[in-house]
């Protein structure tokens, strides 16, 4: 077999807390003549080792003693970006019930090895997984990149070869097509593959398509059947809970993600899920029992997260527990350097000082939540900081802050609602009510006036009007587009301008990415066809 | 805790440990020891298995799989720890079709395992497509299945013979789970120069 010579060049990371299971595993490898063998004991020692060197396979046993196991460990390298799909992640266990462990279908390892196996059982396994990755290895490139309207024709090559890997090449396909939001076709598609299996992930990519279709009613009766059949199938609960929580049941919303947690109690991802849904439904004390869990097991470990601490802290703090709060992120400060976490973590920390009492505490850290202005934030930390502001009394550094969260979502319901939480003890549901309408109209404006200017003549005002709002809100699609569209009417009307051209196809490509159906997207190739045909190939920036 | 509960804990320690056996036995070269520690596991996993079975608990996985690769694995393993002949015919095996592969495997593992033990000189393992449905075969050239195992396909088959009975009797209950579109999987036990055991799942 082609394979058999290639393998023996590959980076092999062996992770199990066992010594003797590390040197069983590590003579197995050597016998497949492989010598590139890193071996870890932990969870930190092999991050080290993954951070140091690219692993070809990663062999890791499911139970690694402390808190954290295989699977959380595998989440966590998928879900941060640390190992690609180009890398091979093997569990390995003692436990047939291991299938029941499998949590998120997204994050399925690439293959399971019962314990005991022999260096055969391996080379075979080695040999299979490597031959499937190098068939599939272009499909994981543009998936790793997010390329997924590319991914569509080369699924479809493997898919007419009909071999052993049509399954495999249809799931991603259909993956693709809700990706780039082609809802109909893949329905359609989704459907067909039904009819040949009724396979939970095709199940589950019906769902998605007829909730992208705005079916939410056939959405939820797919997923039920799905939590009926297969109810391991997690991801399943994670979006019926999300439609549920959209229309507006919270209470619905977390019964689903109970019973998801109760299939799987030890998924760091399905407490994480709770949690973001009790705050949204400000359930506090459900985000305290869900993340005091999570903080728990997550303690000293790599997989600890900021996002944990902060929710905690504020949930502890609306609880009336302030005390237990600022010690909660006094833990926190300590674990956490880098300044997006730090400035989230003394958002949440200025509120909980001040609760408690201690006025410089909380002025201090206030201060450092402040650090650098408020541009740039993720939607947490700014509404983090901004509820901060609040409770100093800073009301117009707040309402300046949330006016840009608003104005960066101006249609989500989601982010509306969070507004509206983070002001109620602040003016409440009018004020926010009133802050939103404000904000929501003063896009509308900006819109409106520089389509009066670009009428008038004044098409260079009106792009340098859009390009700085696309500036401060690089999540509105529509000024983000219109910018794009109105800086290349500007370079067509008025010459070649190559700064103009390049920012238009930044700001064209950062559409595309979010939404690459996005109908703006049509005008701008259009006027992008007309520069070319006016000025020729100078029109390329 | 209750008794499966420490059942399953316990059966999971014993494991460890034989894979740790099994792990020293490989690199001492030696076979027989390896064999029998995998077969010690395997007996285990399908106690466990069949208490799920009786309890409800038993949960399919299915998914599509190369039933080639499953049985080209089962062979190449085989190999390095019997010294008898195995052939592997997976010529007119389909390209894929959908089933649990760590229950098959374990049904395939036993029948191949009974194979190793009763067969004289060789045994064969394959897989085939056949009439929408995906046959896996093992035969050797022993003595053949008794007259009573024949007479209920294996449904009542005696534990005693070193876990034998139970894996027939789980590898039944396996193929049954099996359904699709109104076709659902059987084990057939037969008789040719020796046993024949297929296991028979809708593609």
């Amino acid at each position: 077999m082609a394979y058999a010579e290639q393998y023996s060049d590959k980076q092999v990371l062996i992770i199990d807390d066992m010594p003797d299971m590390r040197s069983s595993l590590r003579s197995q490898i050597a016998s497949l003549a492989i010598e590139k063998v890193g071996v870890a004991a932990t969870v930190r020692e092999a991050l080290d080792q993954i951070r140091k060197r690219k692993f070809d396979i990663i062999l890791c046993d499911y139970y690694l003693g402390s808190g954290t196991d295989g699977q959380q460990f595998l989440e966590y390298l998928r879900t941060a970006g640390i190992i690609s799909r180009a890398t091979l992640f093997i569990m390995v266990t003692a436990e047939t019930g291991y299938e029941s462990v499998i949590t998120a279908a997204e994050c399925l390892p690439d293959d399971y090895l019962l314990k005991p196996f022999t260096a055969e059982t391996l080379r075979s396994r080695f040999e299979r997984l490597l031959e499937k990755k190098a068939r599939l290895a272009a499909i994981d490139r543009l998936q790793d990149q997010g390329r997924w309207q590319e991914i569509i024709p080369a699924c479809d090559a493997i898919i007419a070869a009909k071999d052993k890997y049509l399954i495999d090449a249809m799931r991603i396909k259909g993956n693709a097509l809700v990706m780039t939001r082609q809802f109909e076709a893949a329905r359609e598609f989704y459907e067909k593959a039904l009819a040949l299996r009724p396979l939970p992930w095709a199940r589950l990519g019906l769902a998605r398509a007829e909730r992208g279709l705005g079916n939410s009613d056939k959405a939820k009766q797919v997923l039920g059947q799905i939590v009926a059949e297969n109810p391991n199938f997690l991801s399943a609960y994670d979006m019926l809970g999300h439609i549920h929580m959209e229309e507006g049941d919270a209470e619905q919303a977390l019964a689903v993600l109970d019973s998801a947690c109760s299939v799987s109690p030890n998924s760091l991802t399905r407490h994480r899920a709770i949690a973001a849904i009790a705050e949204d439904a400000a359930d506090f004390g459900r985000v305290e029992k869900a993340l005091s869990v999570v903080v728990q097991k997550t303690r000293n470990s790599p997989l600890r997260s900021s996002a944990d601490y902060a929710r905690l802290g504020n949930a502890l703090t609306e609880l009336g527990d302030a005390g237990r709060a600022v010690e909660v992120l006094g833990e926190a400060k300590t674990s956490f350097k880098e300044p997006g976490d730090a400035r989230l973590l003394a958002a949440v920390e200025a509120v909980a000082q001040q609760k408690a009492g201690n006025q410089e505490a909380a002025r201090e850290a206030l201060g450092r939540a402040l650090e650098g202005g408020a541009k740039g934030l993720p939607e947490a930390a700014a509404l983090a900081v901004a509820k901060a502001c609040l409770v100093h009394g800073k009301q117009d550094e707040a309402t300046d802050i949330l006016r840009d969260v608003i104005q960066n979502n101006p249609d989500a319901a989601g982010v509306h609602a969070r507004v509206h939480a983070v002001m109620k003890e602040h003016g409440g549901e009018e004020a926010s009510q009133r802050l939103i309408e404000m904000s929501v109209k003063e896009i509308i404006q900006l819109n409106n006036a520089a389509v009066e200017k670009a009428r008038a003549g004044a098409v260079a005002e009106a792009s340098r009007m859009l390009s700085e709002a696309a500036a401060r809100l690089p999540n509105n699609l529509q000024v983000v587009a219109n910018a794009s569209y109105c800086l290349l009417v500007d370079v067509f009307q008025n010459g070649i301008d190559a700064a103009k051209l390049r920012e238009a196809q930044a700001l064209q490509q950062a559409v595309v990415a979010k939404n690459c159906n996005y109908p703006k997207l049509a005008d701008i190739a259009d006027v992008m066809g007309k520069i070319q045909a006016k000025y020729g190939s100078g029109a390329n920036a | 805790m209750s008794f499966s509960e420490i059942a399953a804990l316990t059966i999971h320690d014993v494991k460890n440990k034989l894979a740790q056996l099994a792990g020293r036995a490989e690199r001492n070269g030696d076979a027989e020891t390896v064999r029998s520690a995998l077969e010690a596991a395997q007996t285990l996993t399908q106690l466990l298995t069949f208490y799920k079975s009786e309890s409800g608990g038993l949960r399919l996985d299915i998914e599509a799989h190369s039933p080639a690769d499953l049985v080209g694995e089962l062979v190449r393993e085989s190999r390095g720890i019997s010294g008898l002949a195995i052939e592997e015919d997976c010529a007119a095996a389909p390209a894929l079709a959908f089933y649990d592969e760590t229950l098959v495997r374990m049904a395939l593992f036993n029948a191949l395992h009974n194979a190793l033990r009763f067969g004289r000189s060789r045994i064969s393992v394959g897989v085939r497509g056949q009439d929408g449905y995906c046959v896996f075969t093992v035969k050797d050239d022993g003595g053949g299945y008794p007259d009573s195992v024949l007479a209920d396909q294996g449904a009542t088959a005696p534990v005693s013979r070193g876990g034998t009975g139970l894996g027939l009797r789980l590898a039944g209950r396996i193929a049954e789970r099996h359904e699709n579109a109104g076709l659902r999987g059987a084990v057939a036990l037969s008789n040719d120069a020796g046993a024949v055991f297929e296991l028979k799942l809708p593609i």
